[in-house]
């Protein structure tokens, strides 16, 4: 299958004569590894929802993170190399404060998502603060800003889209198509958490409960939910 | 005698005077500024940066904080002068960190009011990092470390930092020679050994909170009262385990009549 790249995937920074760049492709390739993660933007606000993956009995499920609060007004749930997102969360976090700084005023998602971006295009350069490579994650990005709540995607090659509904990781293509079936643009918080949570359900190879799964919500504000509230939105499917 | 406005005159129609006979009597810098009187001393410009050293610690500003039973206590005035003049009776010299962080502010307005912000991402970055807020102590401490770093640089922040955290009502004063103490009471400012008589003399740690909240007034309205670059107005927070509230704001020329009423 690679046998046409083997000249042109070693340098990062190196185009094909086809004009492909295969390091960042290989990173895109890396997110389909991970596990599934959905967002869902209602008017309410927006769902986030990931699969946590608990490889053995005796891994503490609660320290298995992989939805963060960027800001007050931003959260992020994430699929690949968890490793690289903690770099990228931890630089919007510090952007995010910084806008805060200046301008007195929180960031928008967008602005937000615009500097992730910047930074994940920045591999290869030779700077020691920087990567040798593409971060290999896809990030769903929920805010609530002045223009309303937003779900932004971001990957590897520092593309970034709005969606109303995304689904990222190895289930994403069949858990696109259920929300593409399944979405409306006049659904409640309430009923994207249950979309968000029976979509991951479809696409989970274990049996959902509240320690495999976790739901956040940024309507307007961050939170994640409780084992409580879980439980609740389980018991919802 | 009569006002020489000569000066103000157009140059067309200003007499032409003798102004060298003038200029006897005065002594101007000349064009190089060469007979500008200068300090008699060897080295000029060691001396003026021991002279700015002498007039800088925190002019005109009382700020003082409390903790006892029930919380932190911050109370300041709201003065700021540049030499004799009042340049403002408005200053916000209570800096809010994050809902449960107050700072204050004496010495340089900017200095306090840049660091105390750049310590509120510090501290917002350890809450989204650690998910748990930040101790005082440990706040303070990053507020010290920062002005460490720019020690000997001119920086000029005298400055309390009050909260709450997991171990109840914390206090602690850092200033710009990265300087950190920890303690139970503390006043800043040119008006603090006023404030500091009046705490002194009616603090307790079991004092309730409307006596609490009532001596950090009246401490900070005494002090302005016998020292002329503090006044404006009394700002009293109190930081209790649900965070900071603002309790009162009063003009000290109405807390005048209040404390010492007109026959």
């Amino acid at each position: 299958m690679f046998l046409t790249r083997s000249e042109y995937d070693r340098g990062v920074n190196t185009f094909s004569p086809e004009g492909r760049l295969f390091q960042v492709e290989y990173a895109i390739e890396a997110i389909k590894l991970g596990s599934t993660a959905v967002g869902i933007r209602t008017s309410e606000g927006v769902v986030l929802a990931v699969e946590k993956r608990i490889t053995s009995p005796l891994l503490v499920p609660e320290s298995v993170e992989k939805v963060m609060e960027i800001d007050e007004h931003i959260g992020c749930a994430m699929s690949g190399l968890t490793a690289d997102a903690r770099t990228l969360i931890n630089h919007a976090r510090v952007e995010t404060q910084n806008h805060r700084f200046t301008y007195n005023e929180p960031m928008t998602a967008e602005s937000c998502t615009q500097s992730l971006c910047d930074l994940a295009l920045r591999f290869g350069e030779g700077d020691d603060d920087l990567p040798s490579r593409p971060f290999g994650v896809a990030l769903l990005l929920a805010g609530y800003d002045e223009s309303g709540p937003t779900l932004y995607h971001t990957d590897p090659s520092g593309t970034f889209v709005q969606y109303d509904a995304k689904a990222i990781g190895s289930g994403s293509e069949g858990a696109q198509t259920s929300l593409q079936e399944n979405f409306r643009k006049d659904m409640t918080l309430k009923e994207a958490e249950t979309l968000a949570l029976s979509t991951l359900k479809a696409v989970m190879e274990e049996k959902i409960s509240a320690t495999n799964v976790d739901i956040a919500s940024v309507a307007p504000t961050f939170h994640l939910y409780s084992v409580g509230e879980l439980e609740e939105v389980i018991g919802r499917l | 005698m009569k006002l020489d406005l000569s000066a103000l005159l157009p140059d067309s129609i200003r007499p032409k005077a003798p102004i060298d006979a003038a200029l006897d009597d005065v002594h101007l810098p000349g064009p190089t500024g060469a007979n500008f009187p200068l300090p008699d001393v060897a080295d000029v410009d060691s001396f003026e940066r021991q002279v700015v050293e002498m007039v800088k610690p925190s002019h005109g500003t009382t700020t003082l904080s409390f903790i006892f039973q029930g919380g932190v206590i911050v109370a300041v005035d709201s003065r700021a002068s540049m030499g004799p003049y009042i340049s403002s009776q408005t200053v916000k010299k209570v800096i809010e960190i994050n809902p449960y962080l107050l700072g204050t502010m004496a010495g340089g307005a900017a200095d306090c009011q840049f660091w105390q912000r750049n310590l509120g991402i510090q501290c917002r970055l350890h809450e989204l990092n650690n998910k748990e807020r930040i101790s005082v102590a440990g706040a303070s401490k990053l507020l010290a470390n920062t002005l460490f770093s720019y020690r000997g640089m001119g920086l000029s922040m005298g400055t309390m930092v009050a909260g709450w955290d997991h171990k109840g009502p914390s206090l602690y004063y850092v200033d710009s020679e990265a300087q950190r103490i920890k303690g139970e009471r503390f006043s800043v400012g040119s008006g603090s050994v006023f404030a500091m008589g009046i705490l002194d003399q009616g603090y307790r740690w079991d004092l309730s909170d409307e006596e609490a909240r009532e001596l950090g007034r009246r401490a900070i309205y005494h002090a302005t009262f016998r020292d002329a670059m503090s006044g404006g107005t009394v700002s009293v927070y109190h930081v209790t385990k649900d965070g900071w509230v603002k309790v009162s704001g009063d003009d000290v020329g109405e807390l005048h009549y209040h404390y010492y009423p007109a026959e």
